[in-house]
């Protein structure tokens, strides 16, 4: 479960601070499908920023699995994300010296098997690579690969820890429809048949569509916040 | 949650992203391998070469006293002494003994008898180093017995007589076998009567010419072995085992050779540190270059859970291959360099370095590679610590900062502040280890940490002034230098890392040729090609004019004849003790019967003031004495002497202590007085001039035609040895600062360089707005040349500052070389604006969207 409490975020640009997010509350349920929308500027990126731990706000809290963590050392921060917490970025950051199946293989090993997960990885991104169609491009490098294949990666990396918790920033934002619409479907599968939270930012109404909940953000307040389906 | 603790990347891992970037990068991290490269070839190099050179160097020092140490006395050691000196050589000293002595001579068809300067040595033994030269051509070992004597050729036309000849000293007769043509520790058995006559120790013994109360001294002289402990240690307890013998090692034989020895010793360590320093700028600048383009790949990597430490681990793997493969091929290069050093210098002097293979060098210049370059990228791989993974969802992100003081700051960046004490330690510590002059060493760390602080406040208070100065005039002054001013203190660049670089490295190029420019000066000074090479002893007052008119119309003869006059006197008591009482270190009493007192109205030629000062036309009192001699006398300023000289008491105070250089007639004196405490004693004169080398003879028979009683010492070889080291020495250390100087410029060009990856970006904005090639061109120059200027400002003041401690340090006189620093100023900023646009010219060309593409 997600909890967010009197969020605030403000940036100084230059000699004048801009508030991105004023004062944000929210509750999201393990298991739940959360689009996050609205106009450019309104402060979704920054939200989902702070959710994944990726950034630390100016005011208020967020809590995961009832631990506050905003206000972490940055070591702990990144034991939450590694263990937690899986990110889908929209221009995908895969390391470009690394090849596919090695991107995958990252959070694994940067985060070890003490937690009893079998200690061979590898298997486990090989596995995921060919789930998500890439069985034959496991050795490539980024730069090898399409803009789709390389998001297919970027997923392929975000669940091999098998977090509980997804976020993802405009996941199909750079893709044609056909790569946005598998890459959708990849996301949801994970969330229906693992359980796992989906938060997704995104500007497309029919993406926002297949969520349980919308949330809309203008000027870094939730002016919107409605369930489509029951989680 | 359960947040416990979890074994952080592994070693494989890391090595693999490590390996991976290296490869990738390979262009870029060529120029990292070629900085270290060149940092530690210089240094391998150099050092090397400076190990080999030195030991020649002493070498030949060595043949100027033909041993390690000696020590001069004036009577044969006690039973007690013996004992000790014996135990001595079972340590490996070994040991000889020399007696000079005057003696009168005759040939048998010539009744008039010839004082000469005896000189009894043991054949067998003597010389320790180098070689006595005769002619004919022949071994001393053989040619020398106790039936043979060997004679300077002076004699010969003195006696008018010939090799093969006999010559009868005392009572014995003796086989004349040879002409002496060169006794190599000629300067130091002191400026004897007459001319030289060599025989044997046993000869003299048999002889029976040394009675006791004879005038005769004795030098014995010690050659150490490997085991027998340094020279220092043996000195010391040869001072403690004769106690009245007057010990010299070879460092002190010729001030002139040992003095630019240390200076060049000096200099070179000077050059060996800039060569280390420079190079780890350039890899310290690229490895910041690399990180600010990583800078996104480190946010991805910390938004996958990946911690600071597990990051630091990659990179810090990549610096020390970086720096083992840059030390590798550095060490390579430098031994390629150290083995045509001696190719390049055959041509140019005629003795060549005796090398060696310097296994100590190579691993220093390794070890030091990856030392320097972990410690001077560590700044660089700590901010990987401040990189913040939201970086992946917005670029450029500042958080508010205005508000926090600088005790704060402070505070926040306690790591910075303990990876800065760090690497002074360990540059401090790497800067002793690896020079083997003190005084450079330790004065180098200093001036790089002043450096490194001042440096950093300039850069700062700059910014200030030049946002200051912006915000007053943003509106009058051109779209395109406004902008290149604002560069300097956008968010994310480097000027203050460039400033901080160029800085150093300007001021460490401009040291290295300040000190050189100094050093060589003073060398040249001290053994030009006119200094006296032949001495001429006993001229009487009466003789004196005609003497300097016979000279002057020698046309080997170059410049005047510089003259000592010398009154024999003896000391009476020093601050009212008695000389009998005086407690001497290391002087021999006898001597203070004899001293010899001289006068000069003016510092002589070849003297400096160590302490005190000169006097004036009225003063006649005064006393100057050698900075040794106050040593060995306990003398000081202020401290009364009564002397003595045919009858006459003088009165005299300390009031100025000098030093020789060795080089001039008044290196013979030891107590120079006022000419008005002086004035109407019996005078002898010694003289000095320069002839042509290959003239000597001529010019000394031509002074014995007219004043046979005058003895010419002819030391036309020793300064000719000392002259052509001193080239050489010259030769080398151009070199290597021609050398340090180019692998500083190539360095600091490709820092500069290093910075053009961030321009790319803004060039494809300004294009893309509409900016013409013109209008970035004058961004970049503007920003370029204060970049440039301001850096160069620090570094020729520091240069300046540094080269002033360091030569005052090694007794050179410092002088402001106002075209040096006026060229290296504007060099600095001819270079970073020529290497600025040599990396940018070509991001100038490109299409907005190619890059933009690449983005």
């Amino acid at each position: 479960m997600i909890e967010v409490r009197g969020l605030k975020k403000s940036i100084r640009n230059g000699t004048t601070t801009v508030e991105i997010l004023k004062h944000i509350d929210l509750l999201i349920p393990a298991g739940q499908f959360v689009a996050i929308m609205g106009a450019s500027g309104s402060g979704k990126s920054t939200l989902l920023g702070l959710l994944a731990g990726l950034d630390s706000p100016t005011e208020g809290e967020v809590l995961i699995d009832g631990t506050e963590i905003s206000h972490l050392p940055e070591d702990k921060l990144a034991e939450v994300r590694g263990r937690k917490v899986g990110f889908v970025f929209q221009s995908f950051q895969l390391i470009p010296t690394l090849t596919a199946l090695e991107n995958v293989l990252l959070p694994h090993e940067l985060n070890g098997s003490s937690d009893g997960r079998p200690g061979d990885g590898r298997a486990a991104a090989a596995d995921l690579l060919r789930s998500v169609g890439l069985a034959d491009r496991m050795h490539h490098y980024p730069i090898q690969l399409s803009g789709g294949e390389q998001q297919r990666v970027a997923l392929a990396r975000a669940f091999i820890l098998k977090p509980p918790i997804i976020f993802a920033d405009e996941p199909t934002g750079n893709l044609d429809s056909e790569n946005g619409a598998h890459i959708l479907d990849l996301l949801l599968q994970r969330n229906r048949a693992s359980g796992a939270t989906l938060v997704l930012v995104t500007h497309d109404a029919q993406v926002s569509s297949h969520a349980d909940r919308r949330i809309v953000l203008r000027d870094g307040t939730i002016v919107e916040d409605q369930m489509q389906r029951p989680a | 949650m359960a947040t416990n603790a979890k074994p952080s990347l592994t070693w494989a891992s890391a090595t693999k992203i490590a390996w991976r970037e290296v490869r990738a990068s390979r262009t870029k991290f060529l120029f990292v391998i070629l900085s270290v490269a060149i940092g530690v070839a210089a240094l391998t190099g150099v050092r090397g070469f400076s190990d080999s050179f030195q030991t020649t160097l002493l070498g030949e020092a060595r043949t100027i006293m033909a041993a390690d140490l000696s020590a001069r006395m004036f009577r044969q050691p006690t039973e007690d002494e013996e004992k000790e000196l014996n135990a001595m050589a079972a340590h490996g000293i070994q040991r000889t003994e020399v007696t000079d002595t005057v003696s009168m001579v005759s040939s048998p068809g010539d009744p008039v008898p010839l004082l000469v300067s005896l000189k009894a040595v043991d054949p067998r033994r003597y010389p320790f180093y180098g070689t006595v030269d005769l002619a004919p051509a022949g071994d001393l070992r053989q040619v020398l017995t106790d039936a043979t004597v060997v004679v300077a050729e002076d004699l010969l036309i003195r006696l008018h007589t010939q090799v093969g000849a006999s010559l009868k000293i005392g009572d014995s007769t003796f086989r004349i076998a040879g002409i002496l043509v060169r006794e190599p520790d000629r300067l130091s058995s002191g400026m004897g009567l007459g001319p030289r006559v060599m025989k044997t120790q046993s000869a003299l013994e048999k002889s029976g010419l040394l009675q006791q109360g004879s005038r005769s001294g004795e030098r014995f002289l010690f050659k150490l072995s490997p085991n027998s402990g340094s020279i220092a240690k043996v000195r010391a307890r040869l001072e403690q085992v004769l106690p009245d013998a007057q010990v010299t090692d070879f460092r002190e034989s010729n001030p002139a050779l040992t003095d630019g020895l240390k200076r060049s010793t000096g200099l070179l360590s000077l050059i060996c540190l800039v060569a280390m320093v420079l190079g780890a700028i350039g890899v310290a600048m690229a490895m910041r270059a690399h990180l600010q383009q990583r800078i996104e790949v480190l946010a991805i990597m910390k938004s996958i859970g990946a911690r600071s430490s597990d990051i630091l681990r990659i990179y810090l793997l990549q610096t020390v291959l970086l720096g083992l493969v840059g030390g590798l091929v550095g060490v390579l290069f430098g031994l390629g360099v150290e083995w045509i050093f001696p190719a390049l210098l055959g041509q140019l002097v005629p003795v060549q370095a005796d090398l060696r293979l310097p296994w100590h060098s190579a691993l220093a210049g390794l070890g030091t590679g990856i030392l320097t370059t972990v410690l001077f990228c560590l700044p660089p791989l700590l901010q990987i610590r401040t990189v913040r993974p939201n970086l992946v969802l917005r670029r450029m992100v500042e958080e508010p900062s205005a508000e926090k003081n600088l005790w704060v700051r402070l505070r926040e960046g306690k790591a910075q502040w303990i990876t800065a004490v760090v690497i002074l330690l360990g540059l401090g510590a790497i800067a002793a280890a690896l020079s083997d002059s003190v005084v450079v060493g330790r004065w180098f760390a200093a001036a790089l940490c002043a450096l490194l602080a001042v440096i950093l406040g300039v850069a700062a208070l700059t910014l200030r002034l030049v946002r200051a100065f912006l915000a007053r005039t943003r509106l009058h002054l051109r779209s395109s230098i406004r902008h290149g001013l604002a560069n300097l203190y956008r968010p994310g660049n480097q000027s203050a890392a460039v400033l901080a670089a160029l800085g150093v490295g300007v001021m460490l190029i401009l040291t290295v040729f300040l000190m050189q420019h100094g050093v060589l000066g003073e060398m040249r000074a001290t053994s030009g090609p006119d200094l006296p090479n032949v001495f001429l002893v006993d001229i009487s007052s009466r003789e004196l004019d005609g003497v300097k008119h016979l000279l002057a119309q020698q046309p080997a003869v170059q410049g005047d004849l510089e003259t000592l006059p010398s009154v024999a006197g003896r000391i009476i008591s020093v601050d009212g003790t008695p000389a009998d009482g005086l407690k001497l270190k290391n002087y021999p009493r006898r001597l203070l019967q004899t001293v010899s007192l001289t006068w000069s109205q003016a510092l002589p030629v070849g003297s400096t003031m160590v302490a005190g000062s000169w006097w004036d036309n009225y003063d006649t009192q005064s006393l100057a004495v050698t900075e040794r001699l106050a040593q060995r006398l306990n003398l000081h300023l202020g401290s009364r002497l009564v002397l003595t000289s045919n009858g006459r008491t003088i009165q005299a105070t300390v009031s100025a202590l000098i030093r020789h250089d060795g080089q001039h007639v008044f290196s013979r004196s030891e107590f120079i007085l006022t000419p008005k405490a002086l004035a109407g004693l019996p005078v002898v004169w010694y003289g000095a001039v320069h002839v042509d080398p290959r003239q000597v003879g001529t010019v000394q028979r031509a002074l014995f035609n007219s004043y046979p009683t005058v003895t010419v010492i002819n030391i036309a070889d020793v300064i000719e040895t000392i002259q052509k080291v001193v080239q050489q020495i010259t030769v080398v250390v151009r070199f290597l600062a021609g050398f340090s100087i180019l692998s500083g410029v190539v360095i600091l060009a490709s820092s500069i360089a290093s910075t053009h990856f961030r321009r790319v970006r803004e060039v494809v904005v300004l294009k893309t707005l509409g900016a013409k090639r013109n209008h970035i061109a004058v961004v970049f120059s503007v920003e370029f040349i204060v970049l440039g200027l301001l850096a160069g400002l620090v570094g020729v003041i520091f240069a300046n500052l540094l080269s002033r401690v360091l030569l005052h340090r090694l007794d050179v006189a410092f002088h402001v070389e106002w075209m040096a620093t006026a060229v290296a100023l504007v060099g600095t900023a001819v270079l970073a604006t020529v290497t600025g646009w040599a990396a940018s010219f070509r991001i100038l060309g490109q299409k907005p969207l190619q890059v933009l593409r690449e983005e």
